[in-house]
């Protein structure tokens, strides 16, 4: 049984599944880091992320184009963050209560839609999904060229949004801005920075980066929508976000971990490996959880993060 | 008859607010419904008939009610304290992992075996929660983040349990375990139901909960919630009463677990929990963590859920409407702020 797992086919194409699983992850985590970063955690990712999915698969099933379907996810993430926006920071409510509020209510919506779009058929409906693009000569490299560059443009986009959320974050005055909204709203405030604003701004690129990550599941890896298809994914990326401290190229790495363990319990268990696949499956939150005693020592936590910011109040 | 009208004018403040985020939320719900192509007249009839259509679907509420009380309970004491313990599901499925052993695998007589489980569930609970409660004090680990990822190690322990240590042998290869005996079964109450014990458990856990709040301990835990600063003034040792109240809110959880197994399954099945930790949190915030509001709020969320299967079942309309119809109803009563707000600034 060990020869079957060291032999490359087997290497690559796990480690190929492991890029594929961590792009659903990674995405809502790169946009989580703008809002927690802002001081807003969003627990209603989720949600989000369902809604996300649905309306990725609907545009694309109505028009026939990808590309309109990822417009649709990517609208309608930001649409209902609006939600979760609106309950944080002009309601100024608990966020963990909103999150809550918005993932129950997104779970619900999703497959509300889709069933009202689509009824309940005897086969799913399905569309075409995003195929893997060969990168030219890069996608040639031993090893490396099957694992990186055979992925679909969904995957080369995620890694393009991540370095572009890096440079955003630490090198244009509006990453500025974000970080100084979430160190020290009230000094912020006093420079001249609009910090409901940059907060409602960060919550709704999170709900972009969300339903982004939600359509990469119905129309980037399986080609129909599920009910609670996003399988707590939205939740992972919020540990992510924190096990990463804040970091979109930390994220990647974290995202990885999660996608190693889910696409290494897919092919123990095809292949009937003794260790029982749930450890393997769990083994990634248990990883979170320690994580997190290591980072909470270290108190990276952005200064001003779940509190409500109200003008005038001392 | 003043004394009458002085309760009144008590009671409906704390009952109105409820009241109206409900009907917000159905009447954004019927919207919604519209919006989509379905009849939301027709939907709401459905819901109601289902739910109260008939004394077996009465009893069903009853039977979902009871977990479900319990389990706000566990969770309004954290909540209370301002820790926030989103791991029902984990503590309900460990609580319940812990009975089940001990009733397949301890010999003893019933009498002395069908307490010896009630406490297991407990402790398995009361353990889970316990995790994240020290975490929390020792190393201030966001409880948030521990208590979900506890619920996902909790789903995969069981599952790993009901296809492996613990399956069934004779059971066909189902992720499931054996019965437990039927001596430890909780007694139905109306021949013919599934109507158990439990809601007649949860009532008395209410009551207890009830007194709790009166004693040292649960003022402490509230003294915590209210101001962590004061309560260190006040001499109270902070990190130990955080682990105590997540303790406690686990090992609710975990009886809710037993009432569940004990009360209707007989035995451990995979996915055992179900979402209900989650529910629960929506049935204390309805309720403003008070736990005769509690009984209430579960009851109403209980129906939704049996008139719901039912309206999917008859109209064709998805159950996901009560899901849309719970996040709604949290929505509108956290937005209630806003109002108050308004109106006293133009005061």
């Amino acid at each position: 049984m060990l020869d079957q797992l060291f032999t490359a086919g087997f290497v690559i194409s796990f480690l190929a599944g492991a890029v594929r699983m961590s792009v659903p992850i990674l995405l809502p985590a790169l946009g989580e880091i703008f809002t927690e970063r802002a001081g807003i955690l969003n627990l209603g990712l989720e949600g989000i992320m369902l809604v996300g999915s649905v309306c990725g698969f609907w545009g694309t099933y109505a028009t026939g184009s990808l590309l309109v379907g990822l417009l649709a996810a990517v609208a309608a993430g930001i649409l209902f963050s609006l939600v979760m926006a609106f309950l944080c920071i002009t309601v100024r409510a608990n966020q963990i209560i909103a999150g809550t509020a918005v993932t129950i209510l997104g779970g619900g919506l999703s497959i509300l839609i889709f069933r009202a779009v689509f009824g309940i058929r005897m086969l799913p409906p399905s569309v075409e999904i995003f195929h893997p693009l060969h990168i030219p000569l890069l996608s040639k490299i031993p090893l490396l060229g099957p694992i990186l560059f055979q992925q679909n443009l969904m995957v080369y986009l995620t890694w393009a949004l991540m370095i572009v959320s890096g440079i955003v974050l630490f090198k244009t005055t509006f990453g500025l801005k974000v970080r100084a909204v979430g160190e020290h709203p009230r000094a912020a405030d006093s420079r001249g920075i609009n910090v409901i604003l940059i907060r409602y701004i960060c919550v709704m690129i999170g709900g972009g980066f969300a339903g982004l990550g939600g359509a990469f599941l119905s129309i980037g890896f399986m080609n129909t929508f599920l009910d609670q298809m996003t399988g707590g994914r939205g939740f992972i990326a919020v540990a992510v976000v924190i096990f990463s401290r804040w970091n979109p190229y930390r994220a990647m790495g974290a995202a990885l971990i999660f996608g190693c363990a889910n696409a290494l319990q897919l092919r123990l268990q095809a292949l009937g490996f003794p260790i029982p696949h749930q450890f393997l499956l769990a083994f990634p939150y248990v990883l979170t959880i320690l994580a997190l005693i290591s980072v909470s020592k270290r108190a990276e936590v952005p200064a001003a993060f779940t509190i409500p910011y109200t003008r005038g109040e001392s | 008859m003043k004394s009458g009208a002085g309760r009144t004018a008590r009671i409906l403040p704390a009952v109105l607010p409820p009241l109206i985020s409900v009907l917000l939320a159905f009447i954004v719900g019927g919207l919604l419904l519209i919006l989509l192509g379905y009849n939301p007249l027709e939907a709401y009839a459905m819901l109601f008939r289902g739910a109260f259509g008939s004394t077996n679907r009465i009893c069903e509420i009853l039977v979902k009610a009871a977990p479900l009380i319990i389990l706000a309970l566990g969770i309004s004491i954290a909540f209370k304290s301002q820790i926030w313990n989103i791991g029902g599901d984990g503590q309900f499925t460990i609580g319940a992992i812990f009975s089940v052993w001990v009733a397949l695998n301890v010999g003893l007589p019933p009498v002395l075996l069908a307490p010896l489980t009630f406490l297991a569930a407990f402790a398995g609970g009361a353990f889970w929660g316990g995790i994240a409660g020290l975490l929390k004090s020792r190393f201030n680990a966001n409880e948030v983040i521990t208590t979900l990822m506890l619920n996902y190690i909790a789903v995969y322990i069981l599952g790993w349990l009901v296809l492996g240590p613990m399956m069934d042998p004779a059971g066909h290869g189902f992720p499931q375990t054996q019965l437990v005996g039927e001596a430890l079964r909780m007694p139905i109450l109306i021949a013919h139901t599934r109507l158990h014990g439990g809601i007649i458990l949860a009532l008395i856990m209410v009551v207890l909960i009830y007194f709790f709040w009166k004693t040292t301990l649960g003022f402490r835990i509230e003294l915590v919630g209210k101001s962590v600063k004061v309560a260190r003034y006040a001499g109270i040792n902070v990190p130990r009463t955080m682990v105590l109240t997540m303790v406690i809110s686990g090992g609710m959880a975990g009886i809710a677990g037993w009432c569940e197994v004990f009360g209707i399954h007989y035995r451990l099945l995979d996915h055992l929990a179900a979402g209900y930790g989650y529910l629960a949190i929506v049935v204390a915030l309805l309720a403003d963590l008070n736990p005769i509001g509690i009984i209430i709020s579960a009851f109403f969320f209980s129906a939704l859920m049996v008139g719901g299967a039912t309206m999917e079942r008859m109209a064709g309309i998805p159950f996901s409407l009560v899901d849309i119809i719970e996040g709604l109803v949290i929505i509108f009563v956290i937005s209630r702020v806003i109002y108050t707000r308004w109106r006293g600034d133009r005061a």
